[in-house]
């Protein structure tokens, strides 16, 4: 151990600079014995500790993520393409799954209802024909891409397909991206 | 006709003279044994600079923060006799508690408690700020001053989730999903794209700072309990453990700050 | 007479002039803190805010938003604040004239002497915690803790707004991406504040109240305070209503009002209006503007303060602490940087390259 004080100065110096300069031959043993350090079995030890310490609590934190998760199903039908009019944005399964249903004349997509921001769940405005966020402002087209406010990017839309019975199914599991050029991806929209 | 008098019980009786064990504090020596013969007083030492017994000085910020946290303990204990942190439940437990149960302005003392609490806190670094007191030697202590504040707005926020209300649900949808953009660590955060083995994303939404916080990928029946466990034990412990660590340190910097 | 004033408030109301306008009082209070302490002075502006509130009163709008029963602490923090800052700006003056007077502060004269904690200290505590409970007793039975609706997580309130005490951060949102009001900018305030003791360490001037002594982290301090938190959180809870839109004070909370919100980036600004050429393809050049000018922000100051105005200020300081500093500092005058930057100029991002999550 140094010899350095322990106790601060009952009351402290004016100016508090280091009073006692370490001595230059001192100085050199420390750094060579600091050098020496973890190679000595002491060295070793604490590394062993260390290592150990940081492995229970690596599995401690793994402890908060379980492998099971009972959250709602991912993915539904949502009845037929012609239940759908063309040009309208479809807020029948906003409220139940999170999505949207767009249809236009080139097909259908799924919108998922989360902001790109931080969220929330934007309110589709028909009379000015864009989602309009309520938290903190966000705009985005009926495409989903962003166009005002503080959202960084368009929102997502979801694996969309024609279940064998003729359904559409919606897959929340599965995202698209368009900043990610995703949008193109066959699965992100449906012909009908 | 005899009649009871205090004095004599705490000077007379076995009694009084075992709990008390000292004489009336009426003089000096007295005085210095009430502080040091009891538990509570002996935060305290026996004697302080004028200058820091001023309400001018210290406007009681520290000693209130840790008095509100006192009855926040006492009405939280009494509140979860009634909660139950379950999506079926809490709900209407609170509104259980508001109706059903006498003396119903328990939820109110402990939330307006809660309001207090912050502002006070934020009170107390401003006064330590305005009389120069995180100076050497007291720097240490400022900073668990500052952790102990952070971890009171994080204590106010975990339990702004437990009403399971509207207001409740989107403030922490908004407040936790800011952990979603957690540089590296958040699946939305710069940097966490690069952070992959091979083709395998390592950070994604079921692996980040937000789920581990929610249990989950939105705030649902996991982050509930999550949140609750937080809010009535995890955090306390911490705040306890650390202003045991701040006000032990505020006798061995030197006690209340005064000029050299 | 008061329509005429509510409406002439509303319409001064923006974000840019009532900031523009804290800044400029702010200034002045930190130029003249003898003159706003005095008590006059004091006590006028402590009326012309109470006659501003009790006007306020009587809008139902004003109204409703004050008295919602989460905004009631923050109402009670104001004047808490404000008084207890006017308080000790008042003993800072004073303790300012007693030094340059050749005295002693007033608080070196009480601390030569000594007074028992039994029962001077305990009955001061004893007091306020008392007063203190009074006040939340009597707080809860005459508000009651507000319940909406049941938790629905498919209808967003509008608008939705985080706890009061995190609603600087929320507005901070506006301005930037949630990496960095959500948590950077916390971050950096938290460690900023840790680092407050050991960047002024000098302890000479520490146990008493002092303005000259202490001038430059003081008005660092409460600027911060006051202007980036508490009026950020003002802001936050009685000025921003549906959609986050801004509303004077008077003004109803209309969901349709109409915004447009058309802010343009950096690299459009560069490359589109000024060279008149498209945007690059490549993220790295599109950006190179805005990377440049951030690193100039933050590296340009610190070599031209470290050669002239703050040369003695480096000497004491040394240059590891004097650059810790110089960043905290920066950045911390960067959020108003970039408030100004959207208000004048509609710009959204300085750098922005979302295939990484990462915008500035």
């Amino acid at each position: 151990m140094s010899d350095a004080p322990v106790l601060p100065p009952a009351p402290p110096a004016p100016n508090p600079k280091p009073v006692i300069p370490p001595k230059p031959a001192a100085g050199n043993a420390v750094s060579q014995e600091r050098r020496q350090f973890i190679f000595t079995w002491l060295g070793l030890a604490w590394t062993a500790f260390a290592l150990a310490t940081g492995t229970a609590l690596s599995t401690v934190l793994r402890f908060m993520f379980p492998n099971v998760l009972f959250e709602p199903k991912t993915s539904f039908k949502a009845g037929r393409p012609d239940d759908y009019e063309i040009g309208k944005v479809d807020e029948r399964w906003k409220e139940k799954y999170g999505v949207w249903i767009v249809r236009t004349l080139e097909g259908i997509y799924a919108l998922s209802v989360v902001c790109t921001h931080l969220g929330c769940t934007p309110n589709w405005l028909e009379g000015e024909q864009k989602f309009k966020c309520p938290c903190h402002g966000s705009g985005f087209y009926k495409t989903g891409i962003n166009f005002e406010g503080p959202a960084p990017r368009p929102l997502e839309r979801l694996r969309i397909s024609l279940a064998d019975d003729g359904q559409v199914l919606v897959d929340k599991s599965k995202k698209f991206q368009q900043e990610k050029g995703e949008w193109n991806d066959p699965e992100s929209f449906l012909t009908p | 006709m005899p009649s009871f008098s205090f004095k004599d019980f705490r000077l007379k009786t076995q009694v009084g003279k075992s709990i008390f064990r000292h004489g009336y504090s009426d003089d000096e020596r007295d005085r210095a044994l009430t502080v040091l013969t009891n538990v509570f007083f002996h935060l305290h030492p026996v004697k302080v600079r004028k200058s820091g017994a001023r309400f001018g000085f210290t406007w009681c910020a520290g000693g209130l923060s840790f008095f509100v946290f006192l009855t926040l303990v006492v009405s939280g204990i009494l509140l979860m006799f009634y909660y139950r942190p379950t999506v079926e439940y809490a709900y209407n437990d609170i509104i259980a508690m508001r109706e059903h149960v006498p003396f119903g302005i328990m939820r109110e003392l402990h939330r307006w408690g809660a309001h207090a609490m912050i502002i006070t806190v934020w009170l107390h670094m401003f006064r330590v700020f305005m009389t120069g007191s995180y100076k050497p030697p007291r720097e240490f202590n400022w900073v668990i001053g500052v952790i102990l504040l952070v971890l009171t707005m994080l204590l106010s926020f975990t339990g702004y989730l437990l009403p399971w209300d509207q207001l409740a649900i989107w403030a922490i949808t908004v407040g936790s999903n800011m952990a979603r953009a957690t540089p590296f660590l958040g699946h939305e955060g710069p940097g966490a794209a690069l952070l992959k083995l091979g083709d395998i994303q390592l950070i994604h939404s079921g692996s980040d700072v937000r789920f581990a916080l929610l249990g989950g990928n939105f705030v649902g029946a996991a982050a509930l309990l999550r949140f609750y466990i937080l809010h009535c034990v995890a955090i306390p412990v911490v705040v306890v453990i650390l202003m045991a660590v701040h006000f032990w340190r505020i006798r061995k910097d030197g006690g209340i700050s005064a000029p050299l | 007479m008061i329509e005429t004033f509510k409406e002439a408030v509303n319409a001064f109301s923006s974000p840019m002039t009532i900031f523009t306008g804290a800044v400029i009082f702010f200034a002045l209070l930190a130029a003249f803190p003898k003159f706003f302490t005095s008590t006059p002075v004091a006590s006028s502006i402590l009326l012309i805010i109470l006659v501003f509130f009790g006007i306020g009163l009587t809008d139902d709008h004003f109204r409703a938003i004050v008295s919602t029963p989460d905004n009631v602490p923050i109402v009670g923090m104001l004047f808490i604040f404000g008084y207890f800052t006017w308080f000790a700006l008042r003993k800072a003056v004073e303790n300012d004239e007693r030094l340059a007077a050749g005295k002693p502060a007033r608080e070196k004269e009480e601390a030569e002497e000594k007074v028992m904690v039994f029962p001077y200290l305990i009955y001061i505590e004893f007091v306020a915690a008392l007063f203190y409970s009074i006040m939340l007793v009597l707080w809860s039975i005459f508000l009651k803790a507000p319940l909406e609706d049941p938790a629905n997580p498919s209808v967003s309130p509008n608008p939705s707004k985080a706890p009061w005490y995190f609603l600087g951060l929320q507005e901070m949102l506006v301005y930037f991406d949630p990496w960095i009001a959500g948590v950077l900018l916390p971050t950096l305030i938290i460690l900023g504040l840790c680092a407050i003791p050991y960047i002024d360490n000098d302890p000479k001037s520490s146990g008493f109240y002092s303005y000259q002594r202490r001038r430059h982290g003081i008005v660092i301090f409460l600027f911060g305070f006051w202007i980036l938190w508490v009026l950020l959180i003002m802001m936050g809870t009685f000025l921003r209503g549906p959609n986050w839109n801004f509303f004077g004070p008077f003004e109803e909370w209309d969901v349709h009002k109409l915004v447009p919100l058309v802010n343009v980036n950096l690299s459009e600004f560069v490359f589109i209006k000024w060279l008149g050429a498209g945007l690059p393809k490549e993220w790295y050049l599109r950006e190179l503007p805005g990377i440049v000018l951030v690193l100039i922000y933050f590296a340009l100051p610190i070599f031209v303060l470290a050669g002239t105005v703050f040369k003695k200020f480096v000497g004491t300081f040394g240059a590891v602490r004097f650059s810790i500093y110089m960043i905290l500092l920066l950045t911390m005058v960067a959020l108003p940087v970039k408030m100004y930057l959207r208000w004048a100029f509609n710009l959204k991002y300085l750098v922005a390259i979302p295939e990484y999550f990462f915008n500035i």
